[in-house]
C-alpha cells in the first residue's frame, strides 16, 4: 500500500519534471532576448558584407581577393540562414521596427543600420560598385576590416549576454573567423600600398 | 466488549471514509504544476500567429509567383503578389522618392519585404513618420503610389493594410509581423543586388 503511493508520488513527479523541463530549456533565448536582437542585427550586418563581396568579386580579376569575397560571401550567408532559423524557432519577429542596435545600447537607434557600427555609408557602397581593379581591392579591404572589427564585438557582446549554447557557439566561431580575416586582410591591404 | 465487536470496531477504523486531505492536496499541487508546465511549453512552441489581431488586414493566398519580363495585369492596387519581373528592387530600408514599376516592387514582396506606399501629396510629417520606420528595418522599402484609394498602404506577399495615419500602431505591427515573416514564399533571398532605381 505504502510502496504503491510512493511509486506513484514518484510517477507524478517525474510527469511534472518532464513536462517542466522543455519550458526551463527554451526559457535559454526567446523573442525578446539579447539573442534575438543579435540575430536580427547580425543578419542585416552580414547581408552588407555578402553585398559587398558580391559586389567587389564582380570588379577585380585577382584571385586572392575574389578567393576571399567567396568565402565571405557564402559563409555569411548560411550564417545569416542560421540565425533566421533561429528567430523562427523562439517564434521571433525578423525586425524591431523601433530600431535595432537595442540588445546592446539599451536604447533604439532611429539612424536605422547605419547606426550599426562597422556599417558602409551608401556613398562608400557606391564608390564600391563604380572602382575597379585595384582601387576596388584596396576600398573593399578597408571597409571590410572596419566592417568585421564591429562584428567581432557584436559578437563578443551577445556572448557576455546569453547562456544560450547555440548562440554562444555560433557567435565564438564569428570571433575566432572574422579576427583571422581581419589579419589576412591587413596583410593584403599592405601588399596593395593600402 | 466481545471479541467479535471488539475486530469489528477495528475494521471499521480501517476502511471508515476520512478525507485524506494530504493527499489530495499533494496531487492537486503536483496536477497543476504540470498542467502549468505543459501549457507553458505549448505556448512557447506555438509558432507565432503572424499578423492575427491586426484590424483590418487583408489576405490573399495561392498567388502566383512566375518571372515574366512583360507587364502584368495586377487584381489589387498595389499588387500584394502574382507575377512579376526577374529582376528585385533593392529593399534594403530604402526610401524612393518616385514610384517604383510593379513589376520589380512584387519580387521584393516575394523576397520578404514589406512595401510602403503612400498617395501623393501625404503630409510631410507622416511621410518623415513613415520614413523613420523604413531606415529601422532592413527588408523594407518606400515609394509614392498614384491614385492610392487610402493615404497609406502596408503591403507584404499576400497582406495588406490601408491606413489613414502614419503614426498608427499597427504599422509597427504589420512590420513585425510580416518583415521576413511566414508568408514569404522566398526565404533568404537578398533585397540587394536588384533594381536600384525607381
Amino acid at each position: 500500500m505504502t510502496a504503491r503511493r510512493v511509486t506513484v508520488v514518484l510517477a507524478a513527479l517525474l510527469v511534472a519534471v518532464v513536462a517542466v523541463l522543455p519550458a526551463l530549456r527554451s526559457g535559454a533565448a526567446g523573442p525578446d532576448g539579447p539573442e534575438a536582437g543579435f540575430a536580427r542585427d547580425m543578419s542585416t550586418h552580414h547581408a552588407q558584407a555578402v553585398r559587398m563581396a558580391m559586389t567587389v568579386r564582380d570588379r577585380t580579376r585577382d584571385d586572392a581577393v575574389r578567393t576571399l569575397a567567396y568565402d565571405i560571401a557564402t559563409t555569411q550567408s548560411q550564417q545569416i540562414g542560421m540565425m533566421t532559423a533561429w528567430l523562427d524557432r523562439w517564434g521571433a519577429p525578423k525586425t524591431d521596427p523601433r530600431g535595432p542596435m537595442r540588445w546592446m545600447s539599451h536604447e533604439g537607434h532611429a539612424g536605422g543600420a547605419q547606426a550599426m557600427p562597422g556599417m558602409a555609408t551608401p556613398a562608400q557602397l557606391a564608390a564600391l560598385e563604380r572602382a575597379s581593379g585595384r582601387d576596388a581591392e584596396v576600398l573593399f579591404l578597408r571597409l571590410m576590416i572596419v566592417h568585421h572589427r564591429a562584428g567581432v564585438e557584436m559578437a563578443r557582446a551577445v556572448l557576455a549576454r546569453t547562456g544560450d549554447a547555440q548562440v554562444q557557439r555560433l557567435a565564438r566561431t564569428m570571433v575566432r573567423g572574422q579576427e583571422a580575416e581581419i589579419a589576412l586582410m591587413t596583410g593584403m591591404l599592405r601588399q596593395r600600398g593600402g | 466488549m466481545p471479541a467479535n465487536t471488539r475486530a469489528r470496531a477495528r475494521k471499521n477504523v480501517l476502511t471508515e471514509r476520512r478525507t485524506p486531505w494530504g493527499s489530495i492536496a499533494f496531487f492537486t499541487v503536483v496536477g497543476l504544476i504540470a498542467v502549468a508546465a505543459v501549457t507553458v511549453a505549448f505556448v512557447r512552441s506555438r509558432p507565432s500567429d503572424a499578423g492575427k489581431g491586426i484590424a483590418g488586414l487583408v489576405v490573399k493566398d495561392d498567388l502566383s509567383q512566375n518571372h515574366t519580363t512583360g507587364p502584368v495585369t495586377y487584381r489589387d492596387s498595389p499588387p500584394m503578389g502574382g507575377d512579376h519581373d526577374p529582376t528585385w528592387q533593392n529593399c534594403d530600408a530604402r526610401i524612393y522618392t518616385a514610384p517604383l514599376r510593379n513589376e520589380n516592387a512584387v519580387h521584393a514582396l516575394e523576397h520578404g519585404a514589406v512595401w510602403i506606399t503612400y498617395r501623393p501629396g501625404l503630409a510631410a510629417a507622416q511621410v518623415d513618420a513613415l520614413a523613420r520606420r523604413i531606415r529601422a528595418v532592413d527588408y523594407s522599402l518606400m515609394s509614392p503610389y498614384p491614385n492610392l484609394d487610402a493615404p497609406i498602404a502596408l503591403t507584404a506577399w499576400g497582406r495588406q493594410l490601408k491606413l489613414t495615419d502614419a503614426n498608427d500602431p499597427r504599422v509597427d505591427a504589420f512590420l513585425s509581423a510580416f518583415v521576413k515573416g511566414p508568408q514569404t514564399p522566398e526565404p533568404g533571398a537578398p533585397c540587394t543586388g536588384g533594381k536600384d532605381a525607381p
